[in-house]
């Protein structure tokens, strides 16, 4: 007995061993080392691995003709043309967003991502487009301010801005009836729609997007916004050489007004802060 | 996007699904056996590891069980694995989870059998792995079939779950597709496509029940 409990001891000793050792040797071989942050880092090397939510339309989605489309995909799209890297699009669940940039499956993450309120978690670029959280309820429901809200039951997206905007507003969040989380927009909608929930905290882009495509029911946005914030893209803390890279790409692209074009396709005109 | 286009990309997306079910079945079921048998071993140790492996197995989320094997190595050993581990932890959780539900299936099954069947195997000179082999082990199939029928349709559903460590498979696909088109429509569809499929399982599943009713 006593034998076998050290055999198997020394095993988890040795196999921890080595895989330490394998991860340095890894570090000197290839610069996928992620401590320095002056050099280029891809997870794969030649790769641009983006992680996005692919239920969220128009910052990413999928089209008509089946493939991935959407603001913020275009965007990337030609940033790794810039760069000359090969674009790999990941659909990740969105609450296991951080997990998949951490353990390094991802690059980045890029989709209507708020920098705002989580600014010490990722290596961000600078914004690349300002927006607010709004309330959409449905048009007939009566509620036309934030403080018609109180008592009624409010919905947000798992680990998205809107949650954490709330979390911070207590006053606002201690007049509610309840706050319940989706885990995509499509379900928000699909519960307001049907009244299990009476308003739904999100992105006014996406919202504006979501209500001019819906056509079985009237939603409107509430004029009181929930709070103010800009998007960016999101590296994983310390890989600030493959931020910079971006970063540089996404001037160009705003200097040449590709990214003006981008814009005016998806929303009619040049919303974007990019200078 | 036409019903024939969403019906495109789901069936694209279910080839995923029957790639992970296919896989898991041929790995659980007979990892399941070795599992039921380390669980009736006549050594204390040996049936506590088992009982203890098959306690936290069926105890645990299977979405819970599937980050563990996904994010695991880099958490707790520091270690990178490359992009193609997506698929293989997705197999890997799958086949550990429904393997242990698979070894209390076999072990009901075994341990239903009559203790006269092992006496008259003695009598009439069979060796113990051909008690097992040839005598006992058809009986419990025979006697199994339902309730691994029941897995194993339960285990085409849960591949949906698969979509936590962001594999996609036809449901994922699904819920990509209503929200870029804002229809309920590829959920119906995705739907009536597990259902057909479990049909179709369950029909193959009722054929090997009757063939093996031979008594009857």
């Amino acid at each position: 007995m006593k034998k076998i409990m050290i055999l198997v001891l020394a095993l988890l000793v040795v196999l921890t061993g080595c895989a330490g050792n394998s991860t340095k040797d890894d570090d000197e071989n290839s610069d996928k080392t992620l401590e320095t942050g002056a050099l280029l880092h891809t997870v794969e090397e030649g790769k641009f691995i983006v992680g996005f939510d692919q239920d969220f339309p128009p910052m990413g989605f999928i089209g008509e003709d089946g493939e991935f489309t959407g603001f913020d995909i275009e965007l990337a799209k030609a940033t790794a043309e810039k760069l000359g890297y090969e674009l790999v699009l990941q659909p990740i669940a969105w609450d296991a967003k951080d997990m998949e940039l951490e353990s390094g499956n991802i690059d980045c993450i890029w989709n209507g991502f708020t920098i705002t309120g989580r600014e010490e978690g990722y290596e961000w670029t600078k914004a690349y487009m300002a927006n607010q959280q709004v309330f959409v309820v449905k048009a007939d429901s009566g509620i036309k301010t934030k403080a018609d809200l109180a008592g009624k039951v409010v919905a947000v997206q798992t680990d998205s801005a809107a949650q954490s905007a709330i979390h911070a507003d207590k006053e606002l969040l201690d007049t509610f009836a309840e706050l319940v989380t989706v885990a995509d927009y499509n379900t928000g909608f699909l519960d307001l729609m049907q009244g299990a929930t009476d308003a739904l905290a999100m992105d006014e882009i996406v919202a504006r997007y979501q209500i001019a495509n819906r056509a079985d029911a009237d939603f409107i946005v509430l004029d009181e916004a929930l709070s103010s914030e800009e998007y960016g893209v999101g590296f994983k803390k310390g890989n600030t050489g493959l931020r910079d890279q971006v970063q540089t790409a996404l001037e160009e692209l705003a200097a040449s007004g590709k990214i003006a074009e981008i814009s005016v396709k998806w929303f009619g005109k040049d919303i974007t802060t990019i200078k | 996007m036409a019903i024939t286009d969403i019906l495109l990309a789901l069936s694209e997306a279910f080839l995923t699904t029957v790639n992970i079910f296919l896989l898991t079945l041929l790995l659980a079921l007979p990892l399941g056996l070795i599992i039921s048998f380390g669980r009736m071993s006549k050594n204390a140790l040996v049936r506590n590891i088992f009982k203890i492996y098959i306690s936290i197995m069926r105890g645990t989320p299977l979405m819970l069980q599937l980050m563990m094997v996904y994010f695991g190595p880099y958490y707790l050993f520091q270690i990178q694995l490359p992009r193609g581990y997506r698929f293989i932890a997705v197999i890997i959780g799958f086949v550990l989870n429904y393997a242990a539900y698979f070894a209390e299936i076999y072990r009901s099954g075994i341990e239903s059998m009559p203790e006269g069947q092992y006496e008259a195997a003695k009598l009439l000179g069979y060796s113990k792995s051909q008690t097992f082999f040839r005598i006992i082990l058809p009986q419990v199939i025979k006697r199994i079939l339902p309730s691994i029928t029941n897995e194993v349709i339960t285990l085409v559903k849960d591949t949906s779950l698969a979509f936590v460590i962001s594999v996609t498979e036809m449901f994922t696909q699904a819920k990509a597709l209503a929200s870029s088109q804002f229809s309920m429509m590829p959920y119906i569809l995705s739907g009536a496509i597990y259902y057909v499929f479990n049909f179709i399982v369950a029909a193959i599943m009722e054929k090997i029940e009757k063939s093996m009713s031979y008594y009857k």
